[in-house]
């Protein structure tokens, strides 16, 4: 194993976390390192926005949705849980393999600092699936 | 419209990996209804191939490009500067597209990036059914409008069969039986005397068998 850091990019729907909130977490949980994109919805994220992360050279892409039954736009979340599972399918036919990809959902119970608990989670699973 | 669906990023990576300046070249008409081969999908191919290329090594530059129809030279020729500017062309056209590429470019690879698959329309979001075998000797309008050629598994003319159950095709139990539909459809457009008449054997001559098939218009030859 290295211990060169991984890159992860975190696309979150707006309506789920906010921005300022978001920062203040990076910064207390030390990941700074770690470009956020957000979106209007998680539904507005595509296959090609989640692709080129990986292909601009990121080891893992989270991304953040609503709860299921929450979404302001109805079925977004459920559009960018599929999506994200075509990533994940088209990573590991790409020779990434499988795991690359992480949907979170965000509820009462995960705030801001608790995705940055999940994205190290997301970095240690990366590490031991891909040997770095 | 003729539906595609693409071939496998390894398969891919495999057709293309003797070549380095590769052009994605997209088609904007079928292939893009059917999301498999228009805009989006030549920028989701290309992302996956340039992640496939830099794991294994590969030195692959990939150009993008869509154009309205890969099977009208009219509109190929606005590909041509692309074309000649990269060592191959993979393209995300149907059948009729790349051979129309191949046809125009003599000396430039072009190889198919997706599997044409049928004729067929979308059915439900993300679910495109075949309607259509193109058998050249049209016979809906006997059967309100539903091919048994196309629909029926065993291409049935004087149907049912007698193996449907519930509705559903003996065959295919995922696809409704075409002669339930036939017969609904004529029922309820007061036509079910047609039923009555016995469907002699089909002609399939102007069908494939008789290997690829051309139409002339002399009209249109001047």
């Amino acid at each position: 194993m290295t211990n060169k850091p991984l890159k992860i990019v975190l696309f979150y729907c707006a309506n789920a976390l906010d921005a300022a909130a978001l920062r203040k977490s990076a910064g207390e949980a030390g990941a700074d390192d770690i470009k956020t994109v957000s979106l209007p919805c998680s539904g507005k994220v595509n296959l090609l926005y989640l692709l080129k992360a990986f292909e601009k050279g990121a080891d893992g892409v989270m991304l953040v949705t609503c709860h299921h039954g929450d979404c302001k736009f109805i079925e977004g979340n459920l559009r960018a849980q599929k999506r994200a599972e075509a990533v994940d399918a088209l990573l590991d036919e790409s020779g990434l393999g499988r795991g690359r990809m992480r949907v979170i959902q965000k509820n009462n119970e995960n705030g801001a600092g608790q995705i940055f608990e999940a994205i190290e989670n997301f970095k240690n699973d990366i590490r031991v699936s891909s040997g770095r | 419209m003729i539906v595609a669906e693409r071939k496998s990023i390894p398969d891919l990576v495999d057709i293309l990996k003797d070549h380095q300046k590769i052009l994605v070249l997209g088609c904007g008409t079928c292939v893009t209804v059917c999301l498999a081969g228009g805009e989006r999908e030549v920028s989701i191919i290309s992302s996956a191939l340039r992640i496939a290329a830099n794991i294994k090594g590969l030195d692959f530059e990939i150009e993008e490009l869509t154009i309205e129809r890969q099977c009208d030279n009219v509109f190929i020729e606005e590909a041509t500067d692309a074309i000649n500017r990269n060592d191959a062309v993979l393209s995300l056209g149907c059948g009729a597209g790349v051979q129309a590429l191949a046809e125009r470019y003599a000396k430039k690879p072009v190889y198919a990036g997706l599997n044409t698959a049928f004729i067929g329309i979308l059915e439900d979001r993300g679910i495109w059914a075949e309607k259509c075998a193109a058998c050249g000797a049209c016979v809906l309008h006997q059967y309100g409008g539903i091919c048994p050629v196309t629909r029926c598994a065993k291409q049935m003319l004087n149907g049912p069969c007698g193996g449907s159950r519930e509705d559903r095709c003996e065959v295919r139990p995922d696809r409704p039986c075409a002669w339930q539909l036939i017969y609904n459809r004529l029922k309820d457009i007061g036509q079910l005397e047609k039923l009555t008449a016995i469907a002699p054997p089909k002609n399939w001559e102007p069908g494939h068998g008789g290997g690829c098939r051309v139409i002339v218009r002399e009209d249109h030859r001047i």
